[in-house]
């Protein structure tokens, strides 16, 4: 079928082009005009912005420890509106199958999982199969592991640690590797409570430094598209932009990512030693080219913290809101889930303005991500209300006029006039995102790339605008409508597939049977346990 | 072979699973029970959306227990690999179903590796006379009791000594208990939801809360059911909420008492059963009026069924996906004798097709 998008405006900063055009699609691709051809559909695309659609590359979407935060929180989601007949479940409230309506309504057609636990791939697997429409993907957690800090600890070959994270990668099936707290949840488990960059890690002797650093180069000279994305240590600790500079410097030319930056942009002047120390990290960021970040944006309201650094969410039970949670020690990471509620007192609002300052003052699109640390800053619904805020100073200013002064007075938000144009947009939420995770099929309208696309009808109201896309395409399938789901498709999980080495799945299947009893085969799954059509798409490594 | 009845007269699949969805397309208030593997449990749950039907474990109780610790207060929890590879003190709270008894077999006959201690030592919380599952070597756990005070009240009485204060009767043993917790790098407690009770779960995540004031310590959460987990994750990520979650009003509605499809029957208020089995449980006498409809294991017509089918057993018919306590997650288990008998997926599939020209079932 060829679908032809017409007189739109259109905003593809990958191939340059900007301005009003037409787009063609024929079946699930992108092509160029066909001469002579006639369309068997056309979208009249006239008073529209039309861009790719958008890639969200941290957002905390399915898996054991969000399936807890689910089973933990059940009055927060409760349902209410009438069983929709064409999306089934698509009204459960925080079902996979509505996480799967509500991403793709705001015209996102890729999200990424950044918090898989090896042992756990298969759960994981199975909720991202039953979130519609979208394709999706996960990074493996990888650093609070007895197998690689052992091998650390016995100063065992580059080769062997790149082997067991290729094996990683390919037996879970996943399209990168994080590191959470380097050592800490290990740590952790011998009751270490906090954990710097330069802590050592008891009995390995093994710092947090050595870890990341390990897992860099492994990732990087594996030919992983996306680098090493780090979760730094002393999360939310007021001086932690301190570990941040630190974890910056450490990349020592080599690619890495910091996740939900915002969360480590804490300084300790003012009265209640808490400040906004975005300023200096932004200008770290914009000096340090190897590195980039996504945000981790906070906005106000109820939520849930969900987060494989059990030892920092072990230390914010206290501040649980309502009172419970859950904290696991996992084999690896485990993780901790802190519900809480973000008010637009001192602290809430000084984590919000930092957020928007990051956002602001980091100069290249390029390597800024938008993230709210789905649902560690916000729920991924509120982005459109986000999207407001980067690009109009107006919004900005209304908004702090209800926010805490104290806090405002500690950041430099109120001098910032920058404004987000809808070409930046287009760079940070899709061309930017494609090429940090090794996607070159999307994140552009090229001839050639998958017909992602997602078009947004202009109106006064970015954030009305921008929430609910006029129409979408998944894979060229028309899938939103006036912001309306018409139909579930079933997309993929993305995936690297390295060839795992014979030595070191002899050696993992020995270390299997001997420390926990158990043949590596409770852990490995065939394709088919997920019960879907082609649950996965393979994305090649870098040669 | 027959593989399908309705009533006791046999027939093909195709026509006893067009009768089961007539029977729930004109039923007023469905109800379902499940005891069965991950795509199972998926596909029972988008039919129950489909026909406003309410869901459950075929052993609710035990299992609605172990959710309601997690729904209402929160737990401290440890994966089974970490349990034993960490473990220096284990103790065993309250009965343990007997398919534990092989894993409490296994902790007793390894060291933990990640441990300066290199052993184990064993407790058992429960009242006088209670015994634990077999150690190796003739070993035993060390008694905590409180004569015959429920398991809940041994907790309570158990924390409270370790925070220093009086109690009326004081736990047995418990000085060897205080100092195995003092040498403790990692104590863990075994707990299920199968004979204990809800307060007592929350008293057992009471106290580890208080060890975890100055030392680490955890409770390793062995189901009831493994299948009944299983189900409780996968209902979980579908509607947000884990079972007794019932759709007559057109969305998710948990509410643990109101959909308890034990009290359900038992009150009148449902009129058509769907009872999945896809593990071999003996076929229950009905014994009352309501329709049932039965997907089992079986070679001849459930007694008193409406409809029976006849579906494979998970992991040895076919391959499929369950919940593994041993792992603390979901397995792929292969047909350990493959057979042509079908899935409980497949056979809910099939029914819901003859329910309406609707979309196909999402999962
Ligand atoms: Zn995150």
């Amino acid at each position: 079928m060829l679908t032809k998008i017409a007189g739109g405006d259109i905003i593809d900063p990958v191939n340059g082009r900007l301005g009003k055009g037409d787009l063609w699609i024929r079946d699930d691709m992108l092509v160029g005009a066909p001469a002579g051809a006639s369309a068997d559909r056309t979208i009249d695309a006239a008073g529209c912005i039309v861009m790719a659609g958008a890639i969200d590359i941290h957002s905390h979407i399915g898996g054991g420890n969000v399936n807890t935060a689910r089973l933990l929180l059940p009055e927060q989601h409760a349902a209410h509106q009438a069983r929709p007949a064409a999306t089934p479940l698509s009204n459960a409230g925080w079902s996979t199958f509505q996480t799967g309506c509500l991403y793709a309504k705001m015209g996102f057609t890729t999200v990424v999982e950044p918090a898989m636990s090896p042992g756990a791939a298969l759960h994981t697997h199975l909720e991202l199969a039953d979130i519609p429409i979208i394709d999706k993907a996960t990074l493996a957690i990888l650093g609070n592991d007895d197998f690689l800090l052992s091998m650390i600890r016995d100063d065992a070959s580059s080769q062997m640690i790149e082997d067991y994270v290729a094996w990683t990668v390919a037996s879970t099936r996943a399209l990168g590797v994080k590191v959470i707290n380097a050592g800490a949840a290990a740590a952790f488990k011998e009751n270490v409570r906090t954990f710097s960059l330069d802590d050592v890690v008891p009995s390995y002797g093994v710092s947090s430094r050595k870890i990341v650093k390990t897992l860099q180069a492994a990732v990087d000279s594996l030919g992983v598209p996306h680098p090493l994305h780090v979760h730094c240590n002393n999360l939310g600790s007021p001086g932690s932009a301190d570990t941040a500079a630190s974890t910056m410097a450490a990349a020592e030319g080599l690619p890495l990512h910091l996740a939900h930056l915002q969360f480590y942009g804490y300084g300790t002047e003012g009265k209640r030693k808490f400040s906004s120390a975005a300023a200096r990290l932004a200008e770290l960021v914009n000096t340090t080219p190897e590195v980039t970040i996504d945000i981790g944006q906070v906005m106000f309201g109820q939520t849930v913290t969900i987060s494989s650094d059990v030892m920092r969410q072990f230390s914010a039970r206290g501040s649980a809101s309502p009172k419970k949670s859950v904290i696991h020690d996992g084999d690896g990471n485990g993780g901790g889930i802190v519900p809480y509620n973000y008010g637009k007192d001192f602290y809430g609002t000084m984590q919000w303005a930092i957020g928007l300052e990051l956002f602001l003052l980091i100069d290249d699109p390029w390597r800024v991500f938008f993230t709210t640390d789905h649902p560690n800053g916000a729920p991924f619904t509120t982005y459109p209300a986000l999207f407001e805020l980067l690009m109009s100073r107006e919004a900005r200013t209304e908004m702090t006029a209800g926010l805490s002064k104290s806090a405002m007075a500690l950041s430099t938000l109120a001098a910032i006039d920058r404004e987000y144009t809808f070409e930046e947009i287009a760079i940070m939420t899709r061309a930017a995102p494609a090429k940090l995770l090794g996607l070159t099929d999307r994140g552009h309208l090229g001839a050639g790339a998958i017909a992602d696309i997602a078009i947004y009808r202009r109106c006064g109201n970015i954030a009305k605008m921008l929430g609910q896309a006029a129409y979408v395409f998944k894979d060229g399938d028309l899938v939103v409508q006036d912001g309306e789901i018409t139909h579930y498709r079933w997309g993929k999980a993305l995936r690297l597939n390295p060839s795992p080495d014979k030595a070191m799945v002899r050696r993992l299947e020995d270390y299997h049977q001997q420390r926990y009893g158990l043949s590596l085969d409770w852990f490995n799954f065939p394709d088919s346990a997920i019960a879907r059509e082609q649950p996965f798409g393979e994305v090649a490594c870098r040669t | 072979m027959a593989v399908a009845w309705i009533g006791n007269r046999e027939t093909l699949v195709e026509r006893a699973a067009a009768h089961a969805a007539a029977l729930l397309g004109s039923s007023r208030c469905p109800v379902f029970s499940l005891d069965t593997d991950i795509h199972g449990t998926r596909a029972a749950i988008a039919l129950a959306e489909r026909v406003g039907a309410a869901y459950d474990h075929a052993d609710g109780a035990a299992l609605s227990r172990e959710t309601a610790l997690f729904t209402d207060k929160g737990a401290m929890t440890v994966a089974p690999g970490e349990t034993r590879r960490r473990a220096d003190v284990v103790v065993i709270v309250g009965e343990l179903p007997q398919i534990y008894h092989e894993f409490v077999g296994e902790l007793a006959e390894t060291v933990p590796d990640l441990s300066a201690k290199n052993q184990r030592e064993f407790f058992l919380v429960g009242p006088n006379g209670a015994s634990a599952p077999p150690l190796s070597n003739g070993r035993t756990g060390t008694l905590l009791s409180c004569g015959e005070a429920s398991l809940g009240s041994t907790l309570a009485a158990l924390r409270a000594q370790y925070r220093g204060r009086q109690t009326s009767q004081p736990v047995s043993n418990f000085d060897d208990f205080a100092k195995a917790l003092a040498a403790a790098r990692f104590p863990v407690f075994l707990f299920s939801g199968d004979a204990t009770e809800g307060l007592a779960l929350e008293m057992l995540q009471g106290l580890i809360a208080d060890l975890n004031r100055t030392s680490r310590a955890s409770g390793l959460h062995l189901p009831a059911s493994e299948n009944g987990w299983g189900s409780a994750l996968a209902s979980t990520w579908m509607t947000g909420f884990p079972l007794r979650t019932g759709f007559a009003r057109g969305f998710p509605d948990f509410d643990p008492w109101r959909y308890d499809v034990a009290r359900m029957i038992a009150a009148g208020e449902a009129d058509l059963h769907l009872r999945i089995s896809s593990s071999i449980v003996p076929p229950q006498k009905k014994r009352n009026r309501m329709a049932l409809i039965a997907l089992a294991k079986t070679q001849k017509p459930v007694a008193g069924a409406a409809v029976t089918i006849a579906i494979g057993e998970a992991g040895v018919d076919h391959e499929a996906v369950v919940y593994s306590s041993r792992t603390g997650s979901l397995r792929s288990v292969d047909a350990r004798a493959a057979s042509e008998l079908p899935s409980a997926a497949t056979i809910i599939r099939l029914v819901a097709s003859h329910i309406s020209a609707e979309v196909a079932l999402p999962c």
